[in-house]
């Protein structure tokens, strides 16, 4: 293994940063980072949008899944000077101001938060799924959701809030 | 955060990257995914100090060229793989085994290549940190094998956890690899040394470029089983694949593979087992107990000896009985 010494330089030199220009939810932005710098700590830190979560930090829990070009993929676990040019969208963009989306709204019928940190996760990855498949069946939902853990263990509550998203029958509970 | 500085650069071919890499020596590493590469690295047991990425690079869709076999771009993300209508027609066992891997975003960004170059795995190798509470290990630089202490100072004990290598190995699959004096070839088999240590036989300026599967046979049957802990998500405890041809008689198999991943520095075989599956009738139970007690599986993350034995020999048994099956359909 390679003693790191000096956590800040590289041969000898800073390691340069970079300018990247990506849009987020719709606005491009442009920001300035180093190549250690995750997606997840440019959306949190630096745009400031922090409906994404950090959670594992190791590509396992799905707490900070976001869309880069329609596909849901792990933030934490991928460079930010990876997603250049890249159409990014967070939580952020499933809401239009205080009006929450259908997914959204369903989630709360069903009661499909608990303590609500894997929520943004759980709702990235459902919009991923319902853009490809607009009626997924159970199956279809919990392949789709695999990637991504709830502590609380509501998984139940969280694939009626799809189905019930989808229009499959599933009646909003009476919480 | 990653907690250290590093370069980073994005070549646009294959050609740059491999140059790159012989410039840079052993500091430099491939990214491709990252998948696996970033969570080492922020634990770091992997401290590249120039990381190559790959993503500027399109991979090729998948192609079925004139000799029947097939070529697959070892960028493909595992998703596609999971998804492609050619892949999942010619080649079920290796699209279903690319389902198994992980969850549905690692599979968006994950690709073949990297998971067949993936880092060895052990509880006191690429975990985080806090959940360690100990020395560093021998593959990190430190003095003891804390899994197996009375390992010899030169061993490492940590396994090779690639869902689809095995698939590999048992279609006999070819990998191009590409290095800074052009292309070769090599089987599947060859990539691995058998060291945790050092657990692949690539060059540090390698690129594993594509990987090429051979048309398969008539009343060919396979059967594949994973056994993990929580279903989807989870490395597997123990991977079970199996290839075989029937005869024409729909009974005798002309030859039979059998390959065991997660309980080895690489894949393992039962080859006297093979043999004597060769122009045999096939009796799935005793040969389920003979391919169980040939191979010495590793143990690992908590499993030990005896129970990845057991679990061998009931999945060998119903693979087994799947692959005739399908071997049949087929005919």
């Amino acid at each position: 293994m390679d003693q790191i010494t000096d956590r800040t330089t590289v041969n000898g030199k800073k390691s340069r940063s970079r300018v990247l220009e990506m849009s987020i939810n719709g606005e491009t932005h442009e920001i300035t980072v180093k190549p250690r710098v995750m997606l997840l700590e440019a959306i949190r830190d630096k745009i400031g949008l922090t409906g994404t979560k950090d959670g594992c930090e190791s590509g396992t829990c799905g707490a900070c899944t976001v869309l880069v070009d329609g596909q849901p993929t792990l933030s934490c676990i991928s460079l930010a000077v990876e997603n250049e040019g890249k159409d990014i969208r967070t939580v952020e963009d499933l809401a239009d101001g205080d009006n929450l989306n259908f997914l959204q709204e369903a989630f709360l019928d069903q009661g499909g938060t608990q303590c609500g940190f894997c929520t943004p996760g759980m709702l990235m990855s459902a919009t991923a799924l319902l853009e490809k498949n607009p009626k997924p069946t159970r199956d279809d939902i919990n392949k789709a959701l695999e990637g991504n853990l709830c502590r609380c263990t509501g998984y139940n509550s969280i694939v009626d809030s799809i189905l019930q998203a989808s229009d499959q029958g599933v009646k909003p509970r009476l919480l | 955060m990653i907690l250290y500085d590093f370069e980073y650069e994005r070549p646009g071919s294959l050609k740059e990257a491999t140059a790159l890499l012989n410039e840079s020596g052993d500091g430099a590493r491939l990214l491709a995914g990252g998948t696996d590469l970033m969570p080492n690295m922020r634990v770091e047991v992997v401290t590249p100090s120039l990381l190559v990425s790959l993503s500027g690079i399109e991979p090729a869709a998948p192609e079925k060229r004139a000799d029947g076999s097939i070529k697959i771009d070892a960028l493909t993300k595992l998703s596609d793989l999971v998804d492609d209508e050619l892949i999942k027609s010619e080649l079920p066992m290796l699209a279903e085994a690319a389902h198994t891997v992980a969850g549905n975003q690692v599979r968006v960004m994950g690709t073949l290549g990297g998971n067949l170059c993936q880092e060895t795995r052990c509880l006191y190798y690429n975990q985080k940190h806090d959940y360690q509470f100990v020395e560093p290990c021998y593959k990190r630089g430190g003095d003891c094998c804390f899994p197996f202490p009375g390992n010899d100072h030169n061993t490492c004990w940590s396994v090779y956890m690639s869902d689809i290598a095995p698939v590999l190995i048992a279609l006999d699959a070819t990998l191009e690899i590409l290095g800074p004096d052009g292309t070769r070839e090599i089987p599947m088999a060859d990539l691995f040394t058998g060291d945790g240590l050092n657990p692949f036989t690539l060059g540090a300026a390698e690129i594993v470029q594509a990987v090429i599967v051979p048309p398969l046979p008539e009343r060919f049957g396979w059967g594949y089983h994973k056994t993990t802990v929580r279903g989807g998500l989870d490395f597997g405890t123990a991977i079970i694949v199996i290839a075989l041809q029937l005869a024409e008689d729909g009974e005798t198999c002309s030859w039979a593979k059998i390959i065991y991943g997660a309980v080895g520095q690489g894949p393992l075989r039962p080859t006297t087992t093979e043999i004597s599956m060769k122009s045999a009738v096939l009796d799935p139970p005793l040969i389920a107990v003979a391919a169980s007690q040939e191979i010495s599986p590793l143990p690992h993350h908590g499993f030990n000896k005896g129970y990845l034995r057991e679990n061998i020999r009931v999945y060998t048994e119903r693979s087994l009985v799947r692959a005739i099956a399908r071997a049949r359909d087929k005919s």
